[in-house]
């Protein structure tokens, strides 16, 4: 059973099941590689450098929704402003991303269960990837509205208590939802802790 | 006293955070915190603009200065766009 993250001085400290760690860095893993650019680098500057030049990102906006929520366009209503500012800045935004999930998931590796124990760097990385990992799944259970998000909330309950019956894998994709918000929760309260 | 026409460079940027039935609010509230520096309170009711008016100007300045928060925005994934302020 799962307890909330707690501030210990520059620290933030978690107890979790092997099971319920596993189940979050295999969450982080299919995020990072959903979100990673598709031109991986080279690791030597130099020649990543060369080779962004010539390399034109695609500056329209992703087909798959939950990229596109990922990737969202930097304007409503100018598309022009959009299309450059994609082109601009979602290589770089891509590798952020990816590199920030990667420090969240060596984080998990790295826990010995059920002790996890994070530096406010890990916490913050675990933070922001867990939010990328909730907008993909968001997107896959249809959230566009906050009433969406309640609904969800309601269903699981429900689920949860024998009232209904819901289709095992959507239940298992709410449950994943359900526990990686309240683990988001818990590392963002222990962020603002004083 | 003469009435000047504000040069088109000194015409200010916003930038805007969109709400989404995503990200949490304590975790928008910290973002606001950590990105711009805002205190507690400040942070907090930009966030409920976000939450109950659907989005709320959350910085002013420069073009260049708008490109950069709204890129922040996103690499926290929330969802932000950029825009003169008419």
């Amino acid at each position: 059973m799962a307890r909330a993250f707690r501030r210990k001085g520059g620290r933030l400290v978690g107890s979790f099941d092997a099971e319920e760690i596993s189940v979050v860095t295999h969450v982080l893993r299919l995020t990072r590689d959903f979100v990673a650019p598709e031109r991986p680098d080279s690791g030597d500057p130099f020649l990543d450098l060369v080779a962004g030049l010539g390399d034109e990102v695609d500056p329209t906006e992703p087909s798959d929704p939950a990229l596109a929520r990922l990737l969202p366009p930097a304007s409503r209503d100018d598309d022009e402003q959009a299309v450059e500012f994609r082109r601009l800045t979602e290589h770089g935004l891509r590798q952020r991303k990816a590199a920030t999930l990667a420090t969240a998931i060596a984080a998990l590796e790295a826990a010995e269960a059920p002790r996890v124990e994070l530096d406010l760097d890990q916490a913050r990385a675990l933070a922001v990837a867990l939010t990328d990992a909730r907008l993909i799944l968001g997107e896959r259970l249809g959230l566009r509205t906050d009433e969406d998000s309640e609904r969800l909330h309601e269903e699981l309950e429900q689920a949860l208590a024998g009232e209904v019956e819901l289709d095992p894998a959507l239940a298992q994709k709410m449950a994943y939802y359900d526990f990686l918000s309240w683990m988001q929760e818990s590392v963002t309260l222990g962020l603002m802790a004083r | 006293m003469a009435v000047l026409d504000r040069p088109e460079a000194d015409v200010p940027w916003i930038t805007l955070v969109w709400n989404d039935p995503v990200n949490l609010m304590n975790y928008v509230t910290w973002v606001f915190q950590t990105h711009f520096g805002y205190s507690r309170a400040k942070a907090e009711k930009l966030m409920m603009d976000v939450h109950t008016e659907g989005r709320a100007v959350v910085s002013t300045g420069t073009r260049e200065k708008m490109e950069a928060d709204t890129e922040a925005m996103h690499g926290y994934g929330l969802w932000a766009t950029f825009q003169k302020d008419d």
